[in-house]
């Protein structure tokens, strides 16, 4: 996974209003509140994360995420029907694609448009103490690394015939976890020391080159959120 | 400088090791939709995790790193559609674990093997759903179908919920010591450590 260093121009969409945006996405499309009566808000929450990756001019991204909706749908309504074994097995896939996808995304974009001192600053912002924010900031960072890794030990390992599944299982885990945890605590050194470089350790206030703050879109995106929880809120308890 | 206060060395630490123990957890998890797997997560979860959870023990010198780690994991357990009692459970645990860890001078290998059991109840806090609120939790994966739900609601009556207690201190101390014993074999003698 490559980052877009070379932007200057920042996001459309504040750290806040996108942190607000996945909380909102995952109460209602993976926690699926309210259900029925939540139905318009669902979808909009479903196609949402699409629009904002053609925002973004992430055009091939838009595009997959598009065919892979489309294609569920009809999929899903192919299988109405009583089922078999097979079929029911194929519609809990469905359904956890279409449950899940639509936070994938958006957690994806986030994670590819916010810079970590863009989110440090808007977090310090909501005076969210630097104990929690630079462990998520460092998790943001390491998810992709931690993939990549392990899928380079794991080619590796069935160079050497070590595949999982096979009689030996413990040494298939073994010969996996360790190489990981080896590599990845010695790049988290290197992480350490460019944060050292970086002054997060001098304990004063931090400077930061992006203006945060709220925009129109923002408002925008908060206000479809706030209407969510309202919507639900009323679903829940006056109907 | 004040030598007790978490620096952001020991901040990035917590983030590395929270990454790795989030991502084996999800690979882990994954395989629940089979319900039998389900029941048996809370085996293999704190199994898994207890190599990386180790490794991390060995960098905690400094009160506050595991009760980080543990509120990480149950936020974003709760971001991933878990619920949301695996951050109060992993709070509680992780303040106990963190007294443990403690007592052993933050280098006691039992200690730490103890205390990983401890802060590991997150897993099986995400079963109260189950438990103490079944229709509203299959009401958010009635695609799964009925007989997915029957199998599960079957394997686990209310009674399961401290037989699953224990079983998960039990997984989590013997993830603990095959993560002690396997730091030892790999990383001690590499010189890592």
């Amino acid at each position: 996974m490559e980052y877009r260093l070379d932007r200057n121009v920042h996001s459309l969409l504040d750290p806040r209003t996108k942190l607000l945006l996945l909380f909102t996405s995952s109460v209602f499309v993976v926690g699926n509140a309210g259900e029925r009566w939540m139905v318009v808000f669902y979808w909009i929450l479903v196609y949402l994360p699409v629009l904002l990756l053609l925002v973004e001019k992430e055009w091939v991204a838009a595009g997959i995420a598009g065919a892979i909706y489309v294609g569920c749908y009809f999929a899903q309504m192919a299988l109405q029907h009583d089922l078999t074994a097979l079929e029911s097995a194929l519609a809990l896939m469905l359904y956890i694609i279409t449950k899940i996808l639509p936070t994938v995304i958006l957690a994806r974009y986030i994670v590819r448009t916010t810079k970590v001192s863009e989110f440090l600053a808007a977090m310090k912002r909501m005076h969210v103490t630097d104990k929690l924010t630079i462990p998520i900031s460092v998790i943001f960072r390491f998810f992709p690394t931690v993939a990549e890794e392990s899928r380079a030990i794991n080619d590796a390992m069935r160079m050497r015939g070590i595949e999982m599944g096979a009689k030996k299982a413990t040494e298939a885990v073994e010969y996996r976890m360790v190489p990981l945890i080896a590599s990845c605590s010695i790049i988290g050194e290197e992480l350490s020391a460019a944060a050292m470089t970086r002054g997060l350790d001098v304990g004063k206030k931090r400077s930061c080159i992006w203006n945060i703050r709220f925009r129109l879109l923002d408002w925008i995106v908060m206000t479809l959120c706030a209407a969510c929880f309202i919507w639900w809120g009323i679903g829940r308890f006056y109907v | 400088m004040d030598n007790n206060r978490l620096n952001a060395k020991d901040l990035i630490n917590v983030g590395i090791y929270t990454a790795i123990c989030a991502v084996l957890c999800c690979a882990v998890a994954m395989t629940g939709v089979i319900p039998i797997m389900m029941v048996l997560l809370v085996v293999f979860v704190p199994i898994i995790t207890g190599i990386p959870y180790m490794m991390f023990l060995t960098k905690v010198k400094k009160f506050g790193m595991i009760l980080i780690l543990n509120i990480l994991m149950g936020l974003l357990m709760w971001v991933t559609g878990m619920s949301y009692y695996a951050l109060i459970v992993g709070t509680i645990a992780g303040l106990a674990a963190e007294l443990i860890f403690r007592a052993g001078k933050y280098n006691s290998k039992w200690h730490g093997i103890i205390a990983y059991a401890v802060s590991g109840l997150y897993c099986w806090a995400n079963y109260f759903g189950i438990f103490f609120n079944a229709d509203a939790y299959f009401s958010t994966r009635q695609n799964f179908g009925q007989d997915y739900i029957d199998a599960v609601t079957k394997m686990l009556p209310t009674w399961m919920c401290p037989v699953l207690f224990v079983v998960d201190l039990v997984c989590g101390i013997i993830g603990g010591w095959i993560g002690a014993k396997v730091l030892k074999k790999h990383f001690t003698k590499a010189g890592i450590v």
